[in-house]
């Protein structure tokens, strides 16, 4: 039974991992400009769907195939916010029509995605195709090992990217007081093209690490964002340092439900969590960014 | 020695107006600028003067022209503005709290990207206002009230300004840290930059100023030579019209 217990909450701090990096997309928009971005899910799903086609109908290989989904889910993040939040916010619209625009956008990019590449579940290989190591009479699969190198790897250069570099500094500067910061001639409105650019990307890796292990389909996006946002909101929205921990949190919550009171309780400790923390600690684990 | 013949007007504004929602908070002003020039911008509480600074900057959506060497200073574009040199050290400060001075002020020299440049700034920043150099290190939202107003003006000036605009450096600050800081500013003026000055108490200003505006109930009541007011009773006559 413990080794059970051991053994999910590995494989919940995977998923957790998967959970804080869309969590760190939610936070990066939402810090730029206030928007809470539901079509983060949008981002995860093409992530696996693009790589899958490249790599299973265009025999690229695997690196390469998600190398390009990368860089296409971040121009398409760049497309959506030309397209869909611009003008809005152009028209000085409330943020409450762009929250709903970029759900709006989910449904349309889901649907599209149905049309192009139909109702059926991809999946991708394993990265590292080898029998799990044995850890402490664990099981430590590959892809595990995959995905939290990953993630710590991401977390690592973004941070280096918000506290060393000139671009990092003037988004930070953009997501504190967007008039002083075009104030000082930033450019507050490609700033916010990059986050969605930014954000997207992060989406899309999270969904290309997380596909081997599941699968992805047209309708993957909206759990996952879900479970994001909870993971931002339970860290402190826009701290996202806290949204990785929130996932972490999450994920491992997930996995123990599954192994106690069974697998239909999985989103029951999902929500479950997301209320405990709006009651007893609104402000997240590290508190409101701003 | 003669001047050079130039045109020595370098910002002329004609008809700026701004609106927030329905209500017009800037009634349509002219206003002008000379090269070298210190101009104060007077009037009392809801006047209109942060109004029409965050208007010049285009940072509120305006009608009417503003135009910067003969150049149109582009509307709702703030970062376009700075770019042209028009810098505005914003009421409130603006500045970013939980980044540090060193932080604040590369942000100031944004558009730069020449290192000796960057360090000549800096340097004179520094020589300025020598007590950020101690706290360089320090999150901007930890300086004192006069510290960051200091920090204020100082990340305006890294961007090396052709036009600084200053919307009340004095509030909430002491009268000897106000006091220095426009020796600071009399100091940038008489070097050669243009500035101007919104304050609410006149006095502070009166001595550093060569022309003042008067703002009234959004728009622009007088144009005075500070230094012909005689008394505070004459000043007073353009604040209650």
């Amino acid at each position: 039974m413990l080794d059970l217990v051991a053994q999910s909450i590995l494989s919940g701090i995977g998923v957790g991992c998967i959970y804080g990096l869309i969590g760190i997309g939610f936070c990066v928009i939402y810090n730029a400009s206030g928007i809470v971005n539901f079509a983060q899910g949008a981002f995860v799903m093409m992530g696996g769907m693009v790589t899958y086609t490249a790599f299973a109908r265009y025999g690229l290989p695997l690196p390469l195939a998600a190398a390009l989904a990368i860089v296409l889910v971040a121009f398409a993040g760049v497309v959506l916010e030309r397209l869909v939040v611009r003008p809005l916010w152009n028209r000085g619209s409330t943020m409450f029509v762009m929250i709903l625009a970029t759900l709006a956008a989910q449904i349309v990019i889901e649907r599209l995605a149905l049309l192009a590449a139909g109702d059926q579940p991809r999946t991708l290989p394993v990265f590292t195709d080898r029998p799990p190591l044995r850890i402490l009479g664990l099981a430590v699969n590959f892809q595990f090992l995959w995905i939290v190198a990953c993630s710590l790897l991401v977390i690592v250069l973004l941070a280096l990217f918000f506290s060393s570099t000139k671009t990092g500094k003037a988004m930070r500067a953009c997501s504190i007081n967007r008039d002083a910061a075009a104030l000082q001639g930033i450019p507050v409105s490609r700033m916010l093209a990059l986050a969605f650019a930014l954000s997207a990307a992060l989406g899309a890796f999270a969904g290309i690490l997380i596909t081997p292990t599941q699968y992805t389909a047209f309708n993957v996006g909206v759990p996952f964002a879900i479970s994001g946002f909870i993971a931002a909101i339970v860290g402190g929205f826009g701290r996202p340092l806290g949204a990785f921990t929130g996932g972490i949190l999450l994920g491992v919550a997930q996995a123990l439900a599954i192994v106690f009171l069974g697998s239909a309780f999985k989103n029951v400790a999902a929500l479950s969590i997301l209320l405990l923390f709006l009651f007893v600690r609104p402000t997240g684990l590290l508190g409101p960014a701003k | 020695m003669t001047a050079a013949v130039e045109p020595s007007r370098i910002l002329s504004v004609e008809g700026l107006s701004a609106r927030y929602g329905h209500v017009e908070a800037l009634h349509p002003v002219d206003l002008h600028v000379e090269a070298g020039e210190l101009v104060a911008v007077l009037g009392p509480n809801g006047a209109g003067k942060s109004t029409l600074m965050r208007a010049l900057m285009g940072l509120v959506p305006t009608q009417g022209s503003v135009a910067f060497h003969g150049h149109a200073v582009p509307r709702r574009n703030p970062a376009k503005a700075a770019a042209m040199g028009l810098v505005l050290v914003p009421e409130g400060r603006g500045i970013f709290a939980p980044m540090t001075v060193a932080e604040n002020l590369e942000l100031g020299a944004y558009l730069l990207n020449d290192k000796q440049e960057f360090a000549r700034r800096h340097d004179r920043v520094m020589t300025l206002f020598p007590r950020l150099k101690e706290r360089l290190a320090q999150t901007a939202g930890s300086l004192s009230g006069g510290e960051q107003q200091m920090l204020a003006v100082g990340r305006a000036l890294m961007s090396d300004p052709k036009l600084l605009l200053l919307d009340e450096p004095s509030l909430g600050l002491a009268p000897r840290v106000i006091e220095e800081i426009l020796q600071t500013l009399g100091e940038l003026n008489r070097a050669g930059l243009p500035i101007i000055l919104v304050e609410q108490k006149a006095p502070l200003v009166l001595t550093l100023a060569r022309r003042a505006y008067i703002m009234s109930v959004g728009s622009i009541a007088a144009e005075i030579d500070p230094r012909q007011v005689k008394s505070h009773d004459e000043l007073a006559h353009f604040y209650l019209g």
